[in-house]
């Protein structure tokens, strides 16, 4: 709680760039960047409270328009015993712009590409405000075990993905523990 | 160590062996593009909610086009004085019901209609509660709204004017809000009712009403039709005429310009027997603002 409450009144140094080049500027005092600065710490505060096993998202350091987020692979799936670092970054814009999210950690998946580029429709195109930083971690953890093979970022992966065994021993291969 | 180089090892090669993988190979996803469309570019040079122009403008735009069409737009122009256009970008038909109803209330000032739609908002508010969503998600688009309708009422310090209307609506940070807020509150009733509105979402796709909701409802920028208009009606309960302006003829040889009411369930039958204040003009994929002649109420016979 008292890590909460440390964000409040907290302006972030350095925000990302907004997409929208040319907008206006609000002519209300009602909604600005400190709608998007209460919208994080709610979402904060929801994800200490909720305790969603297999996620959990925390703001780096001084910058609550950045955050770290880990995810651990679900079981019965090829990534069951493995963990995951994502960075999201949220622009002013945010919640009608989604953020900017990626693999931190090297994951060997069709939907993943070797930057950490995530193709996941909610991330993009299907994006709404109706998502946070919960459902958008939950959606990356199905989307692990669940991959859209036909429009794959890793053709590789994708083409291994009918041979579970084998690409059980490439996850495995590739998988840096976090704290290593 | 032996199985650690090795490790080190097949990592490259597979890193390098995916970066040569040509980009167009890399399937349709464009999580590495981040430029406007040209269609948003273009949509861009017109303002959100335009200015009120009169409705000669209209048959202007179709000068040298389909007869049908002009003797339709004649046809308008004997019961409609002027149109406000919006912006083509997917939430025309949210943006037009917004100044719509926010103008009607501006000019009425009717402090009756901002009470009971505020009482609906609040069934709205408990009905996404009920299904699930998170409060923080939706909350700051509901309070923008009910903001401007306590603005919107004279008398008041935060009281505004016609013009500042016209310039939040065209506003990014308030507009979208109201859209967005239109959006949850359209989705929320579609998931209520599911049963309902399943049928009618079935036959325009084969998608379920989650997927409905999530794909075709939530997002901004997503087109609205009658599912959508149906739903923000009856969960808002005001009604909406639409007018259609398309290139569909009767075979009885008149021409005549289709409409449909959309009146909310649990209307009376003396409000019903009104025109509902609020009309849209529906061209297809495009939703604009007609505005009424005051002395003329549309007759109910007008093509049904």
């Amino acid at each position: 709680m008292a890590a909460v409450n440390g964000y409040q009144g907290n302006t972030p140094a350095d925000p990302p760039a907004t997409n929208g080049s040319k907008q206006p500027v609000p002519s209300t005092k009602t909604v600005d960047s400190q709608s998007v600065l209460k919208r994080l710490q709610s979402e904060l505060m929801g994800l200490m409270m909720g305790g969603d096993p297999g996620i959990s998202a925390f703001p780096e350091e001084d910058n609550i328009f950045c955050w770290k987020g880990t995810i651990t692979g679900s079981k019965e799936t090829v990534f069951e015993g493995t963990e995951y670092r994502l960075s999201l970054s949220f622009s002013n814009d945010y919640p009608f712009k989604p953020p900017k999210v990626k693999f931190e950690t090297c994951c060997f998946h069709p939907n993943v590409d070797v930057y950490g580029n995530i193709c996941l429709d909610i991330l993009q195109d299907k994006w709404s405000s109706a998502y946070d930083v919960r459902t958008i971690l939950l959606s990356i953890q199905s989307l692990l075990g669940e991959p859209n093979i036909s429009s794959p970022l890793n053709t590789q992966a994708a083409q291994l993905w009918s041979n579970q065994e084998e690409y059980k021993k490439m996850v495995e291969k590739l998988y840096k523990p976090l704290n290593a | 160590m032996q199985n650690q180089n090795d490790l080190l090892k097949d990592e490259s090669e597979i890193a390098s062996s995916i970066s040569e993988i040509k980009y167009e190979e890399w399937g349709n996803c464009s999580t590495l593009e981040d430029e406007p469309s040209f269609q948003e570019e273009e949509s861009a040079k017109v303002p959100y909610v335009g200015d009120k122009e009169p409705l000669s403008s209209l048959a202007a735009e179709y000068q040298s086009g389909s007869p049908i069409l002009l003797e339709k737009i004649k046809i308008l122009e004997n019961q409609y004085t002027a149109i406000r256009r919006t912006r083509g970008d997917g939430n025309c038909f949210f943006r037009s019901f917004m100044f719509s109803y926010l103008e009607h209330i501006l000019e009425s000032q009717d402090r009756a209609e901002v009470d009971r739609i505020k009482v609906n908002v609040e069934k709205c508010r408990k009905t996404l509660q009920n299904l699930g969503y998170t409060d923080f998600t939706f909350e700051d688009f509901f309070a923008l709204f009910l903001e401007q309708l306590d603005d919107i009422l004279q008398g008041s310090e935060e009281s505004i004017s016609y013009e500042e209307l016209v310039n939040r609506s065209r506003d990014q940070s308030v507009s979208d809000y109201i859209v967005m807020f239109f959006r949850f509150v359209t989705a929320g009733e579609i998931r209520t009712r599911a049963e309902f509105f399943e049928p009618f979402i079935t036959g325009l796709s084969n998608a379920t009403v989650d997927q409905f909701c999530k794909s075709s409802v939530e997002p901004m920028g997503e087109e609205s039709d009658h599912i959508h208009i149906t739903a923000l009606s009856d969960a808002l309960g005001v009604a909406i005429r639409v007018m259609y302006l398309d290139r569909s003829s009767c075979d009885n040889g008149g021409v005549t310009v289709n409409h449909h009411d959309f009146v909310p369930a649990g209307t009376n039958e003396k409000e019903e027997a009104s025109a509902p204040f609020i009309t849209l003009l529906y061209r297809p994929g495009h939703y604009d603002i007609l505005y009424p002649k005051s002395s003329c109420k549309v007759p109910d016979n007008v093509g049904k």
